[in-house]
């Protein structure tokens, strides 16, 4: 424990010193070049205290024993962490709150205000002896961990460029307001910059892990950004020919299995999987060969190098490969050990994910294309239902007067608090009933029936159309129903845009209605059909990624389409602008 | 358009009067469309015949690229059977979410065969989700030989099958755990275990033996973490029950009704398990050493980081394709001391050493609409052919990669023995690991076939869990799980002397008078109001708003009436209700105590953590954003499209993101290349430790803050200019004008949103389900909530009463957070209107 707290202290020694320092300097720059009218005394005394105390608490700080602090490359900075648990974070915060609030206890504008914040002061107080007591109790929690920045050169230089960028800065901006606004405008830049990059990061993350290979999802080396494909040669392998043919009107690739009487050939199917093993008989002359895609791999052999292709894995482990360079031995068969050789690379995207989880899905679903249409058919219905129903409940509410018509929408907007987890059994078993199990019936059919949220908002809406327009239509003899579809309605075609936006994202990304209703593949939606894939392949990192790219894809699509609605949605739902 | 053609096209297909109606019309027709329609219903025709193939669904084989036998099992079974087809599906394949199948059988669409945990069986049978098979074998036993019988089968497997008297299941495969051991480590260690009086050349034997092996084999790095265990005793495959069938401990009592997890030999296996951690220098050091390993090439037992291990036989395949070059040898798994010298209780006990089988079987659910097929099918995948088949299928896939094939023990003997004959016969490491399997399947024991099997076991993996970690004592965790366990089977057991009631007539009931209450109080409404409106507006009126009122009625009031009935009702779906009073409300608070406990905390931490968190974030961005910094649209852009990314999707991506190796976790990777060494706090295990489970969700939760952001931009560009004019003239810095302007406007915003956040984070369920699979709570339930519980309650252990009192106790706090922050909400947010 004393290693540790020595290094604490003289961890905050050089820390405060560097701070320090750099006050000095920035006071040396406002000596320089700061605005005509300081207080120059002032400036150098200051400048002469920091630099001092800095300067002291770097010397000492440099005596911190080496051993104490990790192994680093080049300078360091050392780093101190407290880890203690929760009542020592408390007993910490309290600390410095009492601290705060006292220095600012005498700086205040008022009595009142001074005395507000002793009595925060004592607030505090009371929380951290209580923390205190609770530590306590807890006993030999807290420890101090050890560790440091390993600087490089450049990294110092780098670093020490921007702080002095950033110290002109504020002396300029002292000097004057543009400038100050320019700084400003530069640092919320740099924030949102920043911000972006992080945001940004898991997707492009998905993306390029989409295209990655295996060897490529786990490295020793970091995370591959940039994902590289295996070269490879196209090889009709007269040992295990493949063949292309067709079977119940699909293309497949098949290998012979044996001859049949009458010229024909009893093929298997490799691919796709959702075919595979199944045999049937082709006429000898239809099968059309083609070649199949080897790994090319580099090596050396007896001091020269050589790039060969997998003809064969062996049972007992090795590798038969065929060379391809250098000519002069091109054709000749050797064999290897796997790990004897490096695969040949080159930049570029692996398609094949895409393709191998499309392949994956259940026949049936004709490679995830049902799961798309069977998406779009929910989400097209559920948008229809919700549009039309909501508008035409909202229009009575708004504009129409009838007795009871508060105080039935008074209900209706209790509704909204009611958690969707009270009704959910029993809705299942009224559409178990009514047998619409396995299909995505359940899920649409409610939306015909005005949600109480959107409604709630068309209802807004409605109310800011003026009154005149109905009652001129009315005068015109228009009926009720003419005047809502083609008066109003069409004038709240905006509101209309974003719940049909709303309304179509929440039929995409639908999961539990799917998991209870839905069990065929072929009936299945896109985001419980992925739900599913994972379980059984969700081991297979970049099949997941390409799935989840496919599946977020249409609706990224749909946002840069309509971006105008989603944002402004927002503030027409009346709870942005008030 | 795309599901009315198919519907369509279905139609043509099964009616047959079609074809011949368009044939009859055809002959009034030229010649040409004659023959026209004459192919025409011959293709109808073709179809209908194709449409007469007799379709049979199986769930839980997964089709993935390391299976090929079941393809030749399906390929085979059509080939004999030409007027069956068969359609495999994963549905979650190996333990098989038990919500699917439950709502696809109260759904009346249940699949006609499902593979299922053999354990499970029972729960499921008990409530009548099965169809017994005797009647079938009965009648087929003379006549097909491959009719399978009892005396064909390990009797643990065949048994497991059994409850009630009846067969539900037919076994399939067959697993047993035995003891794995590195030699290669051993032998490192040889010096040293000789020093402690141990045999480097021999396993353990007995549990005293294992502890100290794993004393010495044990090595720890300076920092204290583990580099080499020596044995955790919960790794591979043991659980409790391995070690309290050793020590001949039953979970239940012989009749079933009594649930037995706290027994004086239950207790000694389990505090053997925590002597195993301590050794380890404790569970979450463990736990810490777990997360850092990996599997495959990098198994840690194959390349040595665990000396000792109990695994079951499908390991064997594994370690043969990622481990050629591991060394190891395998032994039955150690036993208490006194059954190996046969002493004390175990005096009189033949069996020295003791396993523990489990496996699949195949079962046929109730409402199954082509038994004769599926038990066709399912006597053909069990028969000795059919386990050749698969045997081949999967040999020949191997063999195509280069790879050694070792089978998996089936639990057909004579299969079984054909396998071993023909493919492990040899002595390599993983035939003899293989033969010591099967040598040790006569000595199998078994799970208790009992309805609450599922709940037992999810409640003795919280009792290892809650006595290892030091939290209880293991007589305190066994307690608390059997009262828990206990409690349903009283539930169960208890039911006949509750009143029994026609639950559907009650729910009408309720709602006929509530309904009639209501139209009552509108038509007084209308009455009192009709003076002032006219007539045909208030009809109007009425039709307008019609489709929410039927919406209402049916979708909302209706259900809720329902689950409210339901809440005082002892009610499985399956079978007749019975009216238990307030005994679901009390059992929430009084049994789950604990877990409802933990769950209503968890999400108050998400809440008040998450949100504040999630709100800030957004609202940083926001206020950036209003800087008038440049590209806003693209900033905009960036920002919001993770909060539209799709849930499932984007919770695939953040447990990839999440993922405690390493090698393959994004966010670990950048931690160990940086925060670790800077500060020398080893990576996180997210998801997968208790502490970090919960800050994972909301690290997930804060990527999607530009929904949030969003909102407070329309919130900034509402807040009117002069009052920053005036905050200006005042003097007042830009940090006083945010706290005294901009956030006192924005104040009715951050209520909105915490309300709505609130309610959204007390219905947490999509997220949470995805992370843990539906099979736990996250470790140690760190991820429970109360939706969950529904869920889990209701979909998985039948419990619809329970379910909907916990759906109600929901909704109560909902309603009474919310009310509270209404009430709170005068004091801070700002409002026009008062001032």
């Amino acid at each position: 424990m004393t290693a540790e707290v020595v290094f604490l202290l003289l961890t905050v020694c050089i820390w405060v010193g560097v701070v320090l320092g750099l006050r000095a300097v920035f006071l040396g720059m406002r000596l320089g070049f700061g605005s005509p009218g300081v207080d120059r005394a002032g400036l150098v005394k200051r400048l002469g205290i920091s630099a001092g105390i800095g300067g002291f608490l770097l010397l000492v700080g440099s005596f911190i024993p080496k051993e104490l602090g990790r192994e680093a490359v080049g300078s360091w900075l050392p780093l101190v962490w407290i880890y203690t648990p929760f009542p020592g974070w408390m007993l910490l915060l309290s600390v410095f709150m009492v601290g705060s609030r006292l220095i600012q206890g005498r700086t205040a504008l008022n009595a009142e205000e001074d005395r507000g914040r002793y009595l925060a002061a004592l607030i505090w107080a009371g929380v951290g002896v209580g923390s205190f007591l609770w530590l306590r109790g807890m006993e030999g929690q807290i420890s101090i961990l050890r560790g440091a920045i390993p600087l490089h050169w450049p990294a110092i230089f780098g670093l020490l460029g921007l702080l002095v960028a950033a110290m002109v800065g504020m002396v300029l901006a002292e000097r004057t307001t543009a400038a100050r606004g320019v700084t400003k405008k530069i640092s919320a830049q740099l924030g949102l910059l920043a911000g972006a990059v992080i945001f940004s990061i898991p997707f492009v993350w998905l993306l390029t892990t989409s295209f990655k290979e295996e060897r490529d999802l786990a490295n020793t080396d970091g995370i591959v950004w940039v994902p590289q494909v295996q070269k490879t040669h196209a090889f009709l392998d007269p040992e295990n020919p493949q063949f292309a043919a067709r079977y119940d009107g699909r293309a497949v690739k098949v290998k012979k299995d044996s001859e049949v009487a009458g010229g024909k050939w009893l093929v298997e199917v490799e691919r796709p999987y959702g075919l595979r093993g199944r045999r049937f008989e082709v006429p000898a002359g239809s099968l059309k060969e083609i070649p199949r895609d080897q790994p090319i791999w580099s090596g050396v052999e007896n001091g020269t190098a050589f790039t060969a292709f997998t003809v064969k894995d062996q049972e007992d482990g090795s590798r038969l490969l065929e060379v391809l360079e250098p000519g002069d031995r091109k054709g000749q068969r050797l064999t290897v050990m796997p790990e004897d050789v490096e695969p040949v690379r080159e930049r570029g995207l692996r398609w094949q994910n895409y393709s191998d989880a499309l392949e994956w899905m259940p026949l049936e679903t004709g490679f995830g294309m049902a799961y798309l249409l069977n998406t779009l058919w929910l989400a097209g219905m559920s948008v229809l239902g919700t549009v039309l129903s909501c508008s035409i409940v909202a229009y009575g509410f708004a504009r129409l007067r009838f007795p009871g018509r508060d105080q039935l929408f008074f209900v209706m907007l209790m509704t909204m608090m009611l958690p969707g987890a009270v009704t959910m059994l029993p809705q299942f078993l009224i559409f178990s009933n009514l047998g619409w199990m396995d299909s995505l019936l359940p899920i649409w059919v409610p939306t015909f029936f005005a949600g109480a949220f959107n409604v709630f908002l068309l209802r807004q809406f409605f109310g800011t159309i003026p009154m005149e327009l109905e009652e001129a239509a009315r005068i015109d003899g228009c009926g009720y129903w003419r005047t809502f579809w083609q008066i109003m309605l069409p004038l709240v075609k905006p509101a209309l845009a974003v719940i049909a936006i709303w309304t179509f994202m929440g039929a995409w990304n639908n999961f539990m209605g799917p998991l209870i209703y839905v069990n065929t593949p072929a009936k299945m939606p896109m985001s419980y059909a992925m739900g599913l894939f994972a379980s059984d392949r969700g081991t297979d990192q970049a099949l997941m990624m390409a799935f989840a790219t496919m599946s977020t894809i249409p609706v990224l699509l749909l946002f840069f389409f309509a971006q105008k609605y989603f944002i402004e949605g927002v503030s027409l739902s009346g709870l942005g602008g008030r | 358009m795309y599901t009315y053609s198919r519907l369509l096209w279905c139609r043509m297909n099964r009616c047959p009067t079609r074809g011949v109606l368009l044939t009859v019309v055809g002959l009034r027709v030229n010649r040409m469309v004659m023959r026209m329609v004459a192919m025409l219903s011959l293709v109808v025709f073709s179809c209908l015949s194709l449409a007469a193939k007799t379709e049979i669904t199986v769930w839980g084989l997964a089709i993935t690229p390391d299976e090929k036998g079941n393809d030749l099992i399906v390929r085979q079974f059509e080939r004999e059977n030409p007027d069956i087809k068969v359609k495999l599906l994963g549905m979650g394949a190996g333990a098989m979410n038990p919500q699917k199948l439950m709502t696809a059988i109260v759904g009346g669409a249940p699949p006609d065969v499902i593979q299922q945990d053999r354990f499970t069986i029972s729960d499921w049978a008990s409530r009548g989700a099965f169809r017994p098979l005797d009647d079938l074998i009965e009648r087929d036993r003379g006549s097909d030989p491959r009719t399978p019988t009892a005396d064909q089968y390990y009797p643990a497997t065949w048994n497991e099958a059994i409850y009630d008297g009846k067969l539900f299941g037919i076994p399939i495969g067959a697993d047993n755990r035995v003891l794995y051991y590195n030699t290669e480590v051993f032998a490192e260690k040889a010096d040293e275990l000789r020093e402690a009086g141990l045999d480097p050349t021999r396993p353990p034997r007995t549990w005293s033996e294992v502890l100290a092996y794993s004393k010495v084999l044990t090595e720890f790095n300076a920092d204290g973490t583990i580099k080499r265990a020596g044995f955790i005793p919960n790794e591979g495959n043991s659980w409790l029950y391995m070690f309290a069938f050793q020590n001949n401990a039953n979970f239940m009592s012989e009749d079933g009704r009594k649930c037995t997890l706290n027994t004086p030999a239950a207790v000694e296996a389990l505090d053997f398990m925590k002597a195993g951690y301590d050794i380890l220098g404790g569970y979450e050091n463990t736990l810490k050493f777990k997360s850092g390993t990996r599997g495959g090439e990098n198994d840690p037992f194959a390349i040595g980081q665990i000396a000792m291990i109990i695994n079951g036989d499908w390991m064997i395949a594994s370690y043969a394709r990622y481990s050629p070059k591991a060394k190891f040898l395998t032994a039955p798994a150690p036993v208490p001391d006194d059954r190996y010298y046969q002493r004390g209780r175990f005096a009189d006990e033949k069996d020295k050493f003791i396993t523990w089988s489990g496996g699949f079987a195949y079962a046929i659910p109730r409402g199954a609409r082509n038994i004769e097929a599926s038990w066709k099918f399912i006597k053909f995948v069990q028969s000795l052919e059919g386990r050749q088949l698969y045997a081949r299928g999967q040999a020949d896939l191997e063999q195509s990669r280069g790879r050694r094939f070792i089978p998996r023990m089936a639990a057909n003997i004579e299969a079984n023995e054909w396998l071993v004959d023909t493919y492990a016969s040899g002595n390599s490491t993983y035939e003899l690991a293989l033969r010591q399997h099967v040598d040790m399947m006569p000595f199998a024991r078994l799970r208790p076939a009992t309805f609450v099997g599922l709940k037992l076991w999810d409640e003795h993996v919280r009792a290892i869990e809650q006595a290892c970690r030091g939290a209880q004592s293991s007589e305190e965790a066994l307690v608390s799980g059997q009262t828990r366990v206990q409690q349903i089977l009283d539930e169960y057991f208890s039911k006949e002397d509750y009143p029994r009631v026609n639950i559907l007539g009650w729910v009408l009931g309720v709602f006929g008078v509530v309904v009639a209450g209501l139209v009552t109080w509108v038509a007084m409404l209308i009455r009192r109001g009709s003076g002032r409106v006219s007539p045909q507006e208030t009809r109007a009126g009425y039709a307008f708003i019609s489709p929410w009122i039927i919406g209402f009625l049916v979708f909302t009031l209706g259900p809720m009436i329902a689950s409210l009935v339901f809440a005082f009702m002892n009610y499985d779906v399956l079978n007749p209700a019975h009216f238990v009073g307030g005994k679901n409300f009390v059992d929430v608070f009084v049994v789950d105590r604990d877990l409802l406990l933990k769950a209503l905390g968890n999400v108050a931490y998400l809440a008040v953590i998450g949100i504040p968190l999630g709100l800030t974030t957004g609202l940083v961005i926001a206020l950036l954003l209003n800087t008038g910094a440049k590209g806003i649209r693209f900033y905009r852009t960036v920002y919001y499209m993770p909060a539209i990314a799709p849930t499932v999707a984007s919770t695939f991506l953040w447990m990839w993101i999440l993922t405690p190796d390493n090698q393959r976790g994004l966010l670990n990777n950048f931690w160990t290349n940086t925060i670790a060494q800077w500060f020398g706090v080893n990576a996180p295990g997210w998801f997968t430790v208790e502490p970090w489970a919960k800050p994972a969700l909301i690290l997930m939760g804060l990527w999607g803050a530009g929904g949030a952001m969003i909102l407070w931009l329309a919130g900034l560009k509402g807040i009117s200019k002069t009052l920053y004019e005036a905050a200006d003239i005042d003097g007042a810095s830009g940090w006083r004008q945010f706290w005294s302007v901009t956030l006192p406007q924005l104040s009715p915003l951050v209520f909105f949103n915490s309300v709505m956040g609130f309610i959204g984070v007390l219905q947490t369920f999509d997220g949470v389900y995805l992370i843990t699979k539906g099979e736990n709570m996250g470790p140690n339930d760190s991820l429970a909530t109360p939706v969950y519980m529904l869920f889990n309650n209701g979909f998985a252990y039948f419990r619809m009463g329970y379910a909907s009192a916990i759906a109600w106790m929901i909704f109560f706090i909902v309603v009474a957070v919310t009310l509270i922050q209404f009430k709170l909400a005068p004091r801070w947010v700002h409002s026009e209107v008062d001032k």
